[in-house]
């Protein structure tokens, strides 16, 4: 699908400047005025993520004032410890989880808030609150729900008249799946507000006709909104998936990494390494993180575009 | 195009170049001599003091400040540096931010990781050191022959704390001399059908270290830290090993409570309290939980104190952030005498109020102990003296021992794997400071 953009022009025209099109779209916006936003970008952007590459191969700690190059010495030493290799492979598990749950929720609520009657744009107000509020503080509230006289047990014990103390975020299996689902509950609401957006500009011609074959909401569903979903997928999978390869804050805040280590993303252990002044190495472990993301990235996001050939 | 790409391309290389050739994190500052020592009245109007503490310290300097401010001129804030403390204040000064002074653990790898040697002002021939009682001040807040801390208060001890009625009702009525009597009384609790330990492992377990640092307090006294120090002796060998082994081992005995994997450190002070439980091992800001929840009588009938170590009675001593201050090198002279005057102050003219105030056990001969002091918290004090430094007072770095101790509570982590952890970080922590060994 292309789209003509420009006027056409007379191929035979006298003007000088309809000679050269590419020359005069150049003078449309000249050069400079990039700089301001260039400037912003190089200064919190460019640099520190250059900085974060520097700071990886140096010695750079509290304990001392200058800075040495130390080659690749933290790299060595970080793949000597069995924890980064263990924590790649937890923030994967959980980055998965949260694009599958947050992704999943999202559809549900679009699909079930999709037509546009006052209830629905209340509940979808409701259901996007929690993607404003801060993600400590729904870790924290989270933390004293599920803990095991929290509230979550106490509604579980009045249903079932018997003593509840199940501790939800004391499984050193399961608990990754709770934050994960907790992760995905703060978010889901801005992957609802995605679909939506995605389902509505699927043409009303399309779903008359599938209505006059007689297709099922299932038949109409697989067939044809969720492939024409496929732009509002690839942004929400996309960014589920590696935003929370990023997860700090709500992990930190339910079990901060616990129990056990069982959910100790790279990030807390990034953190946790910061913390002790070894600054050099807990940059070279988010350096390992921003490689894993990248290397992540592409695949992840060509498989998803590649989807989105039916558009076209 | 390809011309004003060019361009930015080099403007962007040039701006980074600029900006990396400004960013050294902190200037090397000389070091210098011991400094002079005002009088604790000279007048200080127009002088603004900046102390960071933490969430469980802001309030403790109230008494003094307000004692400084109307002795003085001076004004003085408390900013609250929000938790986890020392990560927050290691990275601000990292990052060239500095108060004048700050609360602060005085043990040497404290003061190593605040890099005291360039961020710290000396307080050598403080006034008040001479006065310290039992001779406190020998026992921390140096680094290497230089004090940079000033303790304020008795430093923290390892021991067990335990409830005198639930000992009474097993029929115990002396406390144990040493580990085998301690774990006989345990068991001997355990057959009355009452939990003999309490630990948490939910939450951030920070107790878990205590019960093995308590176990090492007699290889301490012999230079275990010493060697550890200088990797003549790590972690996974022996005497720490068994330490940990015998920790677990107590453990898998069923001595501690049923819900260890997830209990907390509120859950601890409230089985301790109410007698579902005989003993914990712990430290001194764990008394300060007891005392919220009530009050010194109930407290002094119910709760006492007392250290243990494997051949006896020895103490570890371990001083916390709420225990001593540290003074900075702000490059401001006029600020800086006036740091060390509102300490001077503080240890002082000012400390017969601030035991009172805190209600805390004096450690300045001529003070004496406010009454309204628990015996436990006395008994504590009592037991410093003859008390051995903890890893965080004797080791010259602190791994996170506690979180991996956390984890083979939960299953996580063997007794074998958790001395590893521990050794690995310890490790990397001494070679960062250039320790010798690593």
């Amino acid at each position: 699908m292309t789209a003509q953009l420009s006027p056409p022009r007379s191929r035979t025209g006298t003007h000088t400047g309809d000679r050269r099109p590419t020359s005069r779209r150049r003078q449309d916006h000249p050069a400079w005025f990039l700089f301001p936003a260039l400037a912003v970008l190089t200064v919190f952007f460019f640099i520190p993520t250059l900085f974060n590459f520097f700071y990886a191969f140096t010695d750079w700690s509290s304990f001392k004032t200058q800075i040495n190059f130390a080659g690749l010495d933290n790299v060595t030493s970080l793949l000597q410890n069995g924890s980064l290799l263990a924590d790649l492979r937890t923030t994967l598990i959980y980055a998965v989880l949260v694009a599958i749950f947050q992704n999943l929720f999202g559809l549900i609520l679009a699909l079930i808030l999709e037509a546009d009657t006052r209830i629905n744009r209340a509940a979808r107000v409701a259901f996007f609150v929690p993607v404003v509020m801060s993600a400590l503080a729904v870790g924290y509230v989270f933390r004293a729900i599920l803990k095991p006289d929290g509230t979550l047990n106490a509604i579980l014990g009045a249903l079932t008249g018997q003593h509840v103390d199940i501790a939800w975020l004391g499984s050193t299996t399961w608990t990754i799946v709770v934050v994960a689902l907790i992760h995905a509950w703060k978010w889901m609401g801005l992957s609802m507000l995605i679909y939506l957006a995605g389902l509505k500009t699927i043409s009303p011609d399309i779903m008359e006709a599938s209505r006059i074959d007689g297709a099922t909401w299932w038949k109409t569903f697989t067939s044809i909104r969720f492939p024409l979903l496929a732009p509002a997928i690839t942004f929400n999978v996309a960014t589920a998936l590696l935003g929370s390869m990023n997860g700090f804050d709500i992990v930190q805040a339910t079990t901060g990494g616990g129990p056990g280590g069982s959910t100790e993303l790279l990030n807390i252990f990034v953190f946790r390494t910061f913390g002790q002044g070894l600054f050099a190495q807990a940059t070279t472990m988010s350096l390992t993180l921003f490689l894993m993301v990248t290397i992540l990235a592409f695949p992840v996001i060509k498989f998803l575009r590649k989807r989105e050939d039916v558009l076209s | 195009m390809k011309h004003a790409w060019k361009g930015t391309v080099a403007a962007a290389v040039m701006t980074a170049a600029l900006l990396t050739g400004c960013s050294s994190p902190a200037a090397p500052d000389a070091a210098s001599g011991p400094a002079a020592w005002p009088s604790q009245s000279t007048k200080l109007d127009g002088v603004t003091l900046t102390i960071w503490a933490a969430q469980n310290s802001n309030k403790t300097p109230q008494s003094v400040i307000d004692g400084f401010q109307k002795a003085t001129g001076a004004k003085v804030n408390v900013v609250t540096i929000p938790d986890p403390y020392e990560q927050g204040v290691q990275t601000k000064v990292a990052t060239g931010d500095k108060p004048d002074l700050a609360f602060w653990q005085p043990t040497a790898s404290e003061l190593t990781s605040l890099n005291a040697t360039q961020t710290l002002q000396s307080l050598d021939g403080a006034p008040w050191v001479s006065k310290y009682t039992a001779g406190l001040g020998d026992m921390t807040g140096q680094l290497n022959g230089t004090r940079y801390a000033a303790l304020v208060s008795s430093p923290a001890v390892e021991g067990v704390y335990y409830n005198k009625e639930v000992f009474a009702k097993a029929g115990i009525t002396s406390t144990p001399k040493n580990w085998d009597e301690f774990l006989t009384d345990a068991r001997l609790i355990k057959g009355k059908g009452v939990t003999p330990f309490y630990d948490f492992g939910g939450g951030t377990p920070w107790a878990t270290q205590w019960w093995v640092q308590v176990q090492l307090a007699d290889a301490a006294k012999a230079g275990l830290w010493d060697r550890v120090n200088t990797n003549q002796e790590k972690f996974t060998d022996t005497t720490i090993q068994t330490a940990v082994d015998n920790y677990n081992g107590l453990i898998k005995e069923g001595l501690f409570n049923s819900n260890l994997k997830t209990a907390t450190f509120e859950d601890q002070g409230k089985a301790l309290l109410a007698g579902d439980a005989a003993m914990t091992v712990q430290v001194n800001s764990f008394f300060g939980q007891l005392q919220a929840m009530s009050d010194t009588k109930t407290l002094n009938d119910k709760i006492g104190f007392f250290p243990i170590s494997p051949k006896g009675n020895m103490g570890t001593f371990i001083p916390d952030q709420s225990n001593a201050l540290v003074a900075f090198k702000t490059g401001d002279t006029n600020r800086e005498a006036a740091a060390r005057q509102f300490l001077e102050y503080w240890m002082g003219d000012g400390y017969a109020d601030f035991v009172k105030a805190q209600s805390t056990v004096s450690i300045q001969q001529g003070v004496e102990t406010p009454s309204t002091v628990p015996d436990a918290l006395k008994a504590a004090a009592a037991a410093v003296p003859t008390s051995v430094g903890s890893m965080q007072a004797l080791a010259v770095a602190n791994p996170d021992l506690y979180l991996n101790l956390g984890d083979m509570i939960q299953g996580t982590k063997t007794p074998q794997q958790v001395t590893e952890a521990t050794q690995q970080q310890f490790a990397s922590l001494a070679k960062a400071q250039g320790a010798k060994g690593f």
